[in-house]
């Protein structure tokens, strides 16, 4: 019987909840802030892993990064992935979405037959969800976010049953084979890493690293030079001006004072 | 403003279709159907804000456009947009556009797109604008910036600034794409204000033909759909919000800021740390990764006052802090603070609010 190829994209990304803002000095406290593997990709993995155990087949991770990774790599080969693709060379650097799906997609295509393509539905350092739509349309499959479930494989048939969740309501789609997935947040919390997966993730699995040998891609399709898009500036985000009148005392006085000017500003019903 | 120079087609990619800036004008919104409400949605009409000022500093109209099969609904929601800014609106219907595909309206739209050329695009990034603008972007081989919470024109080159808070909302960056066009861009439902509505204002519908554009076979079908129940407004609707920290702790705490909230005729939200310790379901998370909201009144309870959070109250009229710890950045964020215990100061809250109605009825 057939079984399911699937790849998983993941990204290393700094740990912007350990990111500290110092106000006297104005500036981002990253020292010390370590890199972990983009908590919304665990979501995905998991799924990965559910939908091998129940109808087998293979998981394939990939991710494009300088070579520091690999310690994300190791990380989920921990929790039971079957390979680990390092996408790394510095002419990766500087990749806008556009250029990152292009090169995630070709190196899709160079795994060879894949099935399903999971993505977390978004990093939490640049935070866009254009990968998954991105890679989609670079290797011309059909696509779908907010995936909390596979309902049901047929690879016979080449098809996919997949539920989903909106804002108000929970959809199921039939999706042909194969197909690139956005994971839902929060929908599938990775299991706990075992010692002996965790013995194994050091031990055994090779991590395979891909350079641009491998792939052959024109650098005017990657890095800097395929990228439209250039930050051009950044800053810290300004704050609203807000009144910022506080209030320190006994809670009924406190109360009075509130509603005062409540009423003043016209925003009680 | 000074011209662009050209594009050196030699340089670029060869999966990229090789045109000029040049040849680019005009900005467009591509407008959603709020299926349930069946009109055009809130945040389509939010994005004329920031399409109106951009056309005013480029000296260009604004157009909208509509994809869908239910040619009545489609008209109706034109005339909104144009109420609300815009100086016509391009629409195509057609069967075949019927139920919503991410995929099949993204290569229409592109199609659309690639065809009238406008230099700037802009999408609202509600949950299926987020899906659905990436891949008409990829099908352009164009740039694309997502979630804005600013627009700016660069002077000197006419180029958009895109500006958008990534890094957990710490940092602006400050992005453009000077050499391809269109320029696309989003942003989150709630980040920009609803242009005034002026019904007395004109202006034009075309009518897109189908048959000039090849409508591709869906691959993807809807085979069902559930609505889940609600009785209550969603957060990003509602006029007054209490929305509780961890510093309110309990779901027995989060029961009192239900009545508050009752009292006031609104709802309860809450922050991340509520979401993760299950005091509130991630539908009602106010942030970065939650929603945006415009309250006129919003109260935050035992909230500290991170930056992802904060930045979703920014178009929140009055915001209100009850904090115990005086130096909570929270306190920097809002108009009106108090310090102490939550539990006593909405206790006295909930009363006084109480005896207001009575004294009022
Ligand atoms: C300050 C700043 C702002 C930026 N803003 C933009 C912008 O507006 N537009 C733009 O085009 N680019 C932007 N970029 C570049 C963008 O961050 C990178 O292209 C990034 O690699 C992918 O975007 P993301 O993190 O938003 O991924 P998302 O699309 O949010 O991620 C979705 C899924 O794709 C996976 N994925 C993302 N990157 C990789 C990877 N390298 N390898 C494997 N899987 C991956 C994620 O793990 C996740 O599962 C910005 C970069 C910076 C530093
Ligand atoms: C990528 C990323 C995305 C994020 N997205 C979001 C998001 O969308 N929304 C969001 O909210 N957060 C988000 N966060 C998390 C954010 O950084 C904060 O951790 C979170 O907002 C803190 O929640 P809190 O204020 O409830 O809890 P805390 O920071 O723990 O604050 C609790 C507050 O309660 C006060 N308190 C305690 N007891 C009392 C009492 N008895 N009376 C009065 N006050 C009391 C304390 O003084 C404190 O200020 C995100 C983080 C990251 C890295």
């Amino acid at each position: 019987m057939k079984r399911p190829r699937i790849v998983v994209g993941i990204k290393w990304v700094p740990n912007t909840q350990a990111v500290r803002f110092d106000p006297k000095t104005g500036t981002l406290i990253r020292e010390g802030v370590p890199s972990i593997v983009n908590p919304h990709d665990l979501d995905a993995i998991e799924l990965a892993l559910k939908t091998r155990e129940k109808y087998g087949g293979e998981i394939i991770v990939v991710t494009m990064a300088p070579p520091g990774a690999e310690e994300g790599l190791r990380h989920v080969i921990g929790m039971g992935v079957d390979r680990a693709i390092l996408v790394s060379d510095r002419v990766f650097a500087g990749s806008d979405t556009l250029a990152t799906s292009y090169t995630l997609a070709k190196t899709i295509e160079r795994i060879g037959r894949v099935d399903l393509v999971f993505f977390g539905q978004e990093t939490i350092d640049s935070s866009t969800a254009h990968i998954p739509a991105q890679v989609a349309s670079w290797l011309d499959l059909p696509y779908i976010y907010y995936v909390e479930s596979i309902e049901k494989l047929e690879l016979k048939e080449n098809k996919v049953v997949v539920k989903r969740k909106l804002e108000d309501r929970y959809e199921w789609y039939e999706v042909e084979l194969p197909v690139v997935i956005g994971v839902a947040m929060h929908s599938n919390p990775p299991r706990p890493i075992s010692l002996t997966n965790k013995l194994r993730a050091v031990t055994e699995k090779p991590i395979e690293v891909w350079t641009n040998k491998q792939l052959g891609l024109d650098p005017r399709c990657i890095g800097l030079r395929g990228s439209p898009t250039i930050v051009s500036k950044v800053t810290w985000q300004p704050e609203i001006p807000r009144k910022r009148k506080i209030y320190q005392g006994n809670p009924k006085e406190a109360v009075k004072w509130l509603i005062k000017h409540l009423e003043e500003e016209k925003v009680l019903p | 403003m000074s011209k662009k120079k050209e594009v050196n087609c030699e340089e670029l990619c060869p999966e990229w279709e090789c045109t000029q800036p040049s040849e680019y004008s005009g900005i467009w919104v591509v407008g959603e159907i709020d299926e349930t409400e069946e009109t055009i949605s809130e945040p389509s009409l939010q994005m004329l804000t920031p399409a109106n000022y951009i056309a005013s500093k480029l000296g260009v109209e604004v157009e909208g456009l509509l994809l869908g099969y239910d040619k009545e609904l489609l008209e109706k929601a034109a005339h909104e947009m144009i109420y609300h800014g815009a100086n016509r609106v391009r629409i195509l219907t057609s069967n075949k556009l019927k139920p919503y595909i991410a995929e099949v309206y993204a290569r229409i739209i592109s199609q659309i797109v690639d065809k009238y050329k406008p230099e700037v695009v802009f999408f609202p990034a509600t949950m299926k604008g987020r899906e659905l603008a990436p891949y008409v972007a990829n099908t352009l081989r164009a740039g694309i910036t997502a979630d804005c919470t600013q627009f700016d024109v660069d002077e000197k080159t006419g180029d958009v600034l895109m500006i958008r808070p990534p890094f957990a909302a710490i940092l602006l960056a400050y992005i453009k794409t000077p050499t391809r066009r269109p320029q696309i861009g989003t942003a989150r439902p709630n980040v920009f204000p609803k242009p005034p509505r002026d019904a007395s204002r004109k202006g034009e519908i075309l009518w897109e033909d189908e048959k000039e554009y090849k409508i591709p076979r869906p691959r993807t079908r809807l085979v069902r759909v559930e609505y889940m129940k609600r009785e209550e407004i969603p957060i990003e609707k509602a006029e007054y919000i209490v929305s509780g920290g961890r510093g309110v702790g309990t779901l027995e705490g989060f029961k009192m800021l239900e009545e508050l909230a009752e009292l006031l005729g609104g709802v309860v939200a809450g922050s991340r740390k509520a979401v993760d310790l299950g005091l509130i379901p991630h539908d009602k998370q106010v942030g970065q990764t939650g929603k945006a909201v415009k309250a006129k009144l919003y109260i935050a309870v035992g909230i500290s006052g991170a930056a992802q959070h904060v930045v979703g109250i920014r178009e929140c009229r009055v915001v209100v802090a009850i904090n115990k710890d005086p130096d909570a950045p929270i306190f920097k964020h809002a108009d009106y603070g108090i310090v102490g215990d939550w539990r006593e100061i909405v206790t006295e809250l909930i009363k006084a609010l109480r005896e207001r109605t009575k004294k009022a009825s």
